[in-house]
């Protein structure tokens, strides 16, 4: 270890060469080299982290730049854990990297996270997020979660003990994975460059207190940023009882996680057609009366959010109750009161994606 | 009884930081009465800190109660 590099930080009271030992020592792996991976990465490296993996499937595009600041215009179309790697050797050859330019799925998740002591995740999707949880989760890996939409940030740090040796992980917070485009993403939805900047590189600052035990890190504790105003707001996190952990490589690899409090099935417009054909079928159509496209009303009954609960309410008989709207959100809602209504005694399903991802599935259905 | 309601991400876009004149008793309450004036909610996951504490069970609410209403962020 070259001590004159990481002089001022070694010389700060609570600090010293211990702490950096303890840095030089660490193995972190980074996953997603995006808006958030990019600064913490920069900080990591420079502070000394021994090894430190990337790992991002993507390239870089025109639109990353705004806020991905490891990369420059001469980068586009490349692998982004390649050109984030040779940036990062440059400002500090000390730091062995690890790259993983592949998408990490439930087949590979537990080999390349095993070889590590923290994770870093900075993805930009539930799916992903949901999965490096429970992985983590099963090998108990301390966890550094990052997120942002809009001009707010979430930080938090999972499976890592408090004083009283209790631990949370994300479906304490969030039991069930939000289905897609229940919660818009940062290409839906925007998002100001400096924000990631700012969450990412506090998110870092985590890493790195939890890696050489100073400070009090963000151990069961949510922390909000909104960069408007400003303003920080921490939460304490406790167990919840609402979901069942992972206990085996097996039950993650088939995403065998049972969710009791998951009311409903959702399902795609080919089941959806299955299911029409039987008797005890009823297709419910929960948009409002002027939407587009209007669908055949002997198939898909009407019946508009705004009258739901007093068709809930009514005497249904059909068994089968498929729901649909147009992007599989609303539908997801009147599923819910369904289940409220009858509980176990009927199966309620809602079309995930709605009318909008299958599209093509109902144009022969079309008045 | 008058309680604080503090929200945050895609939920504040439609419930603002305001203070609120409730007859709910407990967090289970509150919730079916947001659920009822802001409709937007029922479809989405989300969830409640009382006092800066997240409610994992239906807890009593008493006057000048903070309850926060978080969505999960996946951006990054």
């Amino acid at each position: 270890m070259n001590t004159e590099r990481y002089q001022r930080q070694i010389i700060l009271g609570g600090f010293g060469i211990e702490s950096q030992q303890r840095l030089t020592e660490a193995k972190v792996l980074v996953i997603g080299a995006g808006g958030l991976g990019c600064p913490a990465l920069q900080y990591l490296v420079a502070a000394g982290v021994g090894c430190i993996g990337i790992a991002d499937h993507d390239v870089v595009e025109l639109s990353n730049l705004q806020r991905q600041v490891l990369f420059g215009m001469d980068d586009i179309g490349l692998s982004k854990v390649e050109v984030a790697a040779k940036r990062l050797q440059q400002m500090n050859p000390e730091t062995e990297l690890i790259l993983h330019p592949i998408l990490i799925n439930r087949t590979n998740i537990i080999e390349i996270i095993s070889g590590y002591d923290l994770i870093f995740d900075g993805t930009d999707n539930f799916e992903s997020r949901y999965l490096i949880n429970d992985a983590c989760v099963l090998l108990k890996k301390p966890l550094v979660f990052a997120a942002v939409s809009g001009f707010e940030g979430q930080i938090a740090i999972f499976n890592v003990a408090n004083e009283f040796v209790i631990s949370t992980n994300y479906r304490d917070l969030f039991p069930v994975q939000p289905v897609a485009n229940e919660i818009p993403n940062c290409a839906e939805n925007g998002v100001l460059g400096v924000l990631p900047g700012i969450i990412g590189t506090m998110a870092a600052g985590e890493v790195i207190k939890l890696l050489t035990k100073i400070g009090k890190p963000l151990i069961n504790k949510l922390l909000h940023y909104n960069l408007l105003s400003q303003e920080q707001y921490e939460i304490n996190i406790s167990p919840s009882d609402d979901y069942q952990k992972v206990t085996t490589e097996a039950e993650l690899m088939n995403n065998n996680i049972e969710n009791p409090i998951q009311s409903y099935i959702e399902i795609d417009a080919e089941r959806m057609m299955e299911l029409s054909k039987k008797d005890s079928t009823l297709i419910i159509d929960v948009r409002e009366r002027h939407e587009f496209p209007r669908l055949n009303a002997k198939t898909f009954q009407q019946v508009p959010m705004s009258e739901f609960d007093r068709f809930a309410s009514s005497n249904i008989e059909a068994d089968h109750i498929v729901l649909l709207c147009q992007h599989g959100i609303r539908s997801v809602a009147a599923a819910e009161k369904l289940h409220q209504r009858y509980g176990d005694k009927k199966r309620i399903y809602s079309l995930k994606g709605g009318i909008a991802k299958w599209r093509n599935h109902f144009f022969n259905l079309l008045v | 009884m008058e309680i604080e309601i503090i929200s945050f991400g895609k939920i504040s876009e439609f419930i603002s930081n305001q203070k609120i004149t409730i007859d709910c008793g407990t967090t289970d309450e509150l919730k079916t009465h947001l659920e009822n004036i802001f409709p937007h909610l029922a479809g989405m996951k989300y969830k409640l800190a009382l006092n800066k504490n997240l409610v994992q069970q239906n807890s009593e609410l008493k006057n000048s109660d903070s309850i926060a209403i978080m969505p999960p962020f996946s951006g990054g």
